[in-house]
């Protein structure tokens, strides 16, 4: 077997490891979900092809490692009838990590795997000029670590300042992890900094009259990101989005972007430091019309 | 009848939360109860409040210490 071909069996997540004659297959998980069936399937084929142990990766993935190399067809096959596909691996678009979301979590903000489901469908082994990497939080707590990703995504609560029922009481500015409320110059009104905000709603939250309410909630995107050798933290782009759709649609916009503008092997945080980030998001509202 | 007061300034989490489930215990439905409270506090407890279904009669700023007027839900 030669390199080319040790590369295209990798980018179809079959990885050579040290030992030779053996690989360690990397499944395709989506946000660290698996339900019992796959569990099932994997634990046997891990047993029958393996040494009868997993590798739970570090982005929420399984892999089974110490496959002989003439056994890997045969692992694809016996996996394939519970839905147990195979990953990927090289210059693609990765396995797509993903928080419970609103639907099992408390801080939830969106729904965090439904999205995650949505970009595998989308973007999933989707060949880019190098490995690109999405990862969604449900909220600011940021459990999914969005700055990490080449895309990564947090839900947002966005707060608006309503007026009438505000005693000016000063709670949403005590609360407010950065401060971002303030009074206005002649004391009539509150100013909340959308640069400084970073969309937790705990002034909503506290607000005990009501004079503080939700603007929009939604999804933030954050573009850039990496770790690895030289890492890196990703930048917000664009406004909230307000659905899945919008959301999607700018991951799309985003990895178009990096095709036209990214050498081969370089990630995306290093291809917006040579073309910069305003040049990102003003293709993103441009091709999308998103805000 | 004076409102009582109960003073967590010096309390951390969850003991803020725990003495304000007791307080509210003490006092009949749609009662009052005065909190006086700092810091961390602020957003666990008046977040909390909420949800339960309490309310927030009143704020008073004391410098970096608030003062609630909490009104214990009508059941």
């Amino acid at each position: 077997m030669n390199e080319a071909d040790y590369k295209e069996l990798k980018k179809g997540g079959m990885m050579r490891q040290a030992e030779a004659g053996f690989f360690s297959v990397r499944l395709h998980v989506v946000g660290g979900r698996l339900d019992t069936k796959r569990l099932r399937a994997i634990h046997d084929a891990a047993v029958r092809f393996g040494r009868g142990e997993v590798h739970l990766t570090t982005r929420q993935g399984v892999e089974i490692p110490n496959v002989r190399q003439d056994s890997l067809a045969s692992l694809k096959e016996f996996l394939a009838p519970s839905g147990v596909g195979v990953g990927v691996c090289g210059p693609t678009v990765r396995t797509v990590t993903a928080c419970q979301g609103c639907t099992v979590c408390p801080s939830g903000v969106i729904d965090s795997p439904e999205l995650a489901d949505a970009v595998d469908r989308e973007f999933y082994g989707r060949p880019v000029p190098h490995k690109f990497k999405v990862g969604i939080s449900g909220c600011i707590n940021n459990c999914m670590k969005a700055e990490e990703n080449d895309a990564g995504i947090k839900g947002w609560i966005e707060p608006r300042w309503v007026g009438s029922p505000c005693t000016f009481c000063g709670v949403c500015q005590a609360v407010c992890p950065t401060k971002a409320i303030t009074t206005s110059s002649d004391g009539d009104a509150l100013i909340v900094d959308a640069e400084r905000c970073i969309g937790c709603g705990d002034c909503i939250a506290c607000c005990p009259s009501g004079g503080m309410g939700e603007k929009s909630r939604g999804y933030r995107l954050f573009a850039g990101g990496k770790f690895g050798r030289m890492p890196f933290l990703g930048k917000k782009i664009l406004g909230v989005l307000g659905t899945k759709e919008e959301a999607l649609a700018a991951i799309s916009a985003v990895l178009e972007f990096f095709r036209a503008h990214g050498k081969p092997r370089e990630r995306f945080g290093d291809t917006l430091q040579r073309t910069g980030f305003p040049a990102l998001e003003t293709y993103v509202k441009e091709t999308t019309g998103l805000p | 009848m004076t409102t009582p007061l109960l003073d967590i300034t010096g309390d951390v989490c969850p003991m803020t939360f725990v003495k304000v489930k007791m307080g509210l215990q003490r006092i009949g439905p749609a009662g009052k109860l005065n909190v006086r409270l700092k810091g961390e506090a602020l957003k666990n407890v008046i977040s909390s409040l909420k949800t339960e279904g309490h309310r927030i009669a009143g704020v008073e700023k004391e410098g970096e210490l608030f003062l609630l007027e909490v009104e214990k839900k009508h059941e």
